[in-house]
C-alpha cells in the first residue's frame, strides 16, 4: 500500500491563489470576462454611489445589492519600486517586482510588474495593465468528465 | 460583577527551524508553562485556547482545541476552541481569555499557540504564506510574504521622515543583543552594526537582519480570576489592564496610510483608556518587530515618540535596555522568530517576567508593561496593557 495514490495525476486546487473564474463559480465573473477585454473593472453602488474594490456583490456602506460595473484606469504611474531578490513564492519569477501605483488617482494599487528586469522600473514610470493567461483549473463534469476552466489575470507593465 | 484579570505562569519549547510535529511543540510549551507554576495542574484548568493559523494547511489538522486538550490532560469545562488572527492570533486568545474570565465565564484558562511551518517540505513555506493575504488579490500579485510590503513601508518612511538603513540596522543589533541570553528563541547570535549592514539584500532596502525568519515554534499563558491567581502563586500579580484591537482594511488598495498606522493608533487608544494610563506610563514593552522598520514606525503609533522620530528613538537608546522604554528585551521576533500563533504569548510571557521581576534583561522597577502585534498585510493591529497595578 502506497501512501496517498489518490492524489496520483490530480491537481490540489485549493493550493492555486487564483479563483475559479466563470459564472458557475463565481458570482463577480463579469471582473474576468472584461479583464479578457481588456477592461480593469469594479463596482459602484447605484443606490450611495461608493466604488468599491476588489468588486463585490454587495455595497460595503450601505449594505445594497444594487450594483453596476465601472471602468478603472488600466494606466498609472509608478510612486514606490520594490524589488524581492530572496524568498519570491512558488510560480513566480525571481526578482519579484511590485510597485506602489497611482492609478490616475482613483485608486492606489500595490500590484506585481511583469516584463520588466531588476533595475528597470523608476519611480514616475507610467505602466499600463497587461492580462495574461494563467493554468486553466480542472473541475469535475456532470457526468465524471474533467473540464478544464479557462483561466486569466493580470498585473502591469511599463508603457512603451 | 466584573472580576480582575491575572496572567500567573507561562513557558515556551524551544523555537527555531525544529525536527517535530505540531502536537510535540505544543506538549514542550504547555509542560514548560505548568511547570512554571507547580501549585496549579491540568486538572485545575477549566478553560483552553489555542491559537494557531496554519494548522490546516501545515499540519492538516483541524479541531486542534481538543486534540491539545487531549495531549496536555486538560478537560475543559468553559471553553475548548481555537482562535485565529495571523500574527496576533495568540494576543487574541490572551484578549479572549481575559474577557471570559472578566465576566465570570471560567476561573482558569490556558492560552497556547504555536505553528510548525516547515512542513512538509521546506520551500513550501513560501507558497504557504500566499494564504495570509487576500488570497485573490494581493496573494494574486505575489504578495503573500511580506518583505515586499515592509521594503515599500521602509522607503516611503525614509523619503519622509529622513530614517536611515543604520537607524533600521540599529534596531536588529538591539534585539539581536537582547536575544543573545534568551535560550528558546531561535537566535543567540549577536549581529554588528557592519553585519547588519552588508548583509544580503532579500527586498532592498531590507535585508538579511532587517526581517525575522519564519520559525517552529509554541508558547502557553495561564490566565486566572484574580482569586484564583492568589490561590495559586505567592509571585507578584500581573493584571491584564487593557485592550484594543483594530483594523480598517485588509486588502492593500485599502490601506489608509503606508507610514502611519491607523489602526494601530486606534488599538492603542483603547488600551490605554480602558487601561487608565499613557503611552509615559509604559516601562517596557513588546512589540512586533517583523521588520526593522516595523519596530521603528510602532515607536511613533504607540507614542513612545513623535510622528517622524521612530530612528533619533532607536539611535538615541531610548529604546534600549535603560532607555525610557526598553522594547523586545527578549529579543523579539527578529531573535526570538516568529510561530504566528505563538508570538504573542511569548511577548506575555516576558512582560510577565519583567512586572514579576524575574526576567533576564530585567528593567528595574517595572509595573505596567505593553505588547502589541500587527498582523496580515498591516491589516490589524493588537495592544495589550499589563500591570503590577489595577
Amino acid at each position: 500500500m502506497e501512501g496517498i495514490s489518490i492524489l496520483d495525476g490530480k491537481y490540489a486546487a485549493t493550493m492555486d491563489m487564483y479563483p475559479l473564474q466563470s459564472k458557475e463559480f463565481n458570482m463577480i465573473y463579469k471582473f474576468y470576462d472584461y479583464l479578457r477585454e481588456g477592461r480593469f473593472t469594479t463596482t459602484k453602488c447605484k443606490d450611495c454611489g461608493t466604488r468599491s474594490f476588489p468588486p463585490r456583490i454587495i455595497c460595503e456602506e450601505c449594505l445594497s445589492e444594487n450594483l453596476d460595473w465601472v471602468d478603472l484606469p488600466t494606466g498609472g504611474t509608478v510612486k514606490v519600486v520594490t524589488e524581492e531578490v530572496r524568498g519570491v513564492p512558488i510560480g513566480f519569477d525571481d526578482p519579484l517586482i511590485h510597485a506602489l501605483i497611482d492609478l490616475d488617482g482613483e485608486l492606489t494599487y500595490f500590484a506585481r510588474v511583469i516584463n520588466c528586469q531588476a533595475g528597470e522600473l523608476k519611480p514616475g514610470d507610467r505602466v499600463k495593465l497587461a492580462v495574461f493567461p494563467i493554468d486553466p483549473l480542472p473541475v469535475d463534469g456532470r457526468k465524471g468528465e474533467i473540464i478544464k476552466q479557462e483561466r486569466v489575470f493580470f498585473a502591469f507593465e511599463k508603457e512603451d | 460583577m466584573a472580576r480582575n484579570v491575572c496572567l500567573i505562569a507561562g513557558g515556551m519549547s524551544h523555537w527555531g527551524v525544529r525536527q517535530a510535529t505540531q502536537r510535540d511543540l505544543f506538549q514542550e510549551a504547555g509542560k514548560a508553562c505548568f511547570d512554571n507554576i507547580p501549585a496549579l495542574s491540568n486538572k485545575d484548568v477549566d478553560g483552553l485556547l489555542v491559537a494557531s493559523a496554519y494548522t490546516e494547511r501545515c499540519s492538516f489538522q483541524t479541531h486542534l482545541a481538543p486534540v491539545i486538550a487531549e495531549y496536555l490532560g486538560i478537560k475543559p469545562q468553559n471553553i475548548c476552541a481555537r482562535v485565529e488572527l495571523l500574527c496576533a492570533s495568540g494576543s487574541s486568545g490572551i484578549i479572549l481569555a481575559y474577557g471570559l474570565i472578566k465576566a465570570g465565564i471560567a476561573d482558569v484558562i490556558m492560552v497556547i499557540g504555536g505553528e510548525m511551518l516547515y512542513t512538509p517540505q521546506r520551500w513550501e513555506v513560501q507558497y504557504s504564506e500566499l494564504a495570509s493575504v487576500d488570497h485573490d488579490w494581493d496573494g494574486t500579485q505575489g504578495l503573500g510574504l511580506p518583505p515586499p510590503a515592509f521594503s515599500m513601508v521602509a522607503q516611503q518612511h525614509m523619503q519622509k521622515y529622513g530614517t536611515t538603513e543604520e537607524q533600521l540596522a540599529m534596531v536588529s543589533v538591539k534585539n539581536r543583543r537582547n536575544g543573545l541570553s534568551n535560550p528558546k528563541g531561535q537566535f543567540q547570535q549577536e549581529v554588528t552594526l557592519e553585519e547588519a549592514l552588508n548583509a544580503r539584500a532579500i527586498v532592498p532596502p531590507l535585508k538579511l537582519y532587517d526581517c525575522c525568519p519564519i520559525t517552529d515554534g509554541a508558547a502557553a499563558v495561564i490566565l486566572a480570576s484574580e482569586e484564583k491567581a492568589k490561590y495559586y502563586t505567592d509571585k507578584p500579580l500581573v493584571y491584564v489592564k487593557g485592550s484594543g484591537q483594530a483594523t480598517l482594511n485588509n486588502m492593500s488598495a485599502n490601506m489608509p496610510s503606508w507610514t502611519t498606522w491607523e489602526a494601530l493608533k486606534i488599538a492603542a487608544k483603547q488600551a490605554y483608556t480602558k487601561a487608565g494610563v499613557q503611552p509615559s506610563d509604559i516601562d517596557v514593552a513588546q512589540t512586533h518587530d517583523c521588520f526593522t522598520i516595523s519596530e521603528i514606525i510602532e515607536y511613533e503609533d504607540l507614542g513612545f515618540c513623535e510622528k517622524g522620530e521612530g530612528g533619533h528613538f532607536i539611535e538615541e537608546g531610548h529604546s534600549d535596555i535603560g532607555g525610557t522604554v526598553p522594547v523586545n528585551t527578549d529579543g523579539g521576533l527578529l531573535s526570538c522568530g516568529h510561530p504566528f500563533g505563538g508570538t504573542g504569548i511569548r511577548q506575555g510571557i516576558e512582560i510577565m517576567k519583567q512586572l514579576q521581576g524575574e526576567a533576564v534583561k530585567q528593567v528595574e522597577g517595572a509595573r505596567t508593561a505593553l505588547t502589541h502585534n500587527l498582523s496580515g498585510f498591516i491589516a490589524a493591529h493588537t495592544v495589550i496593557i499589563y500591570g503590577r497595578d489595577i
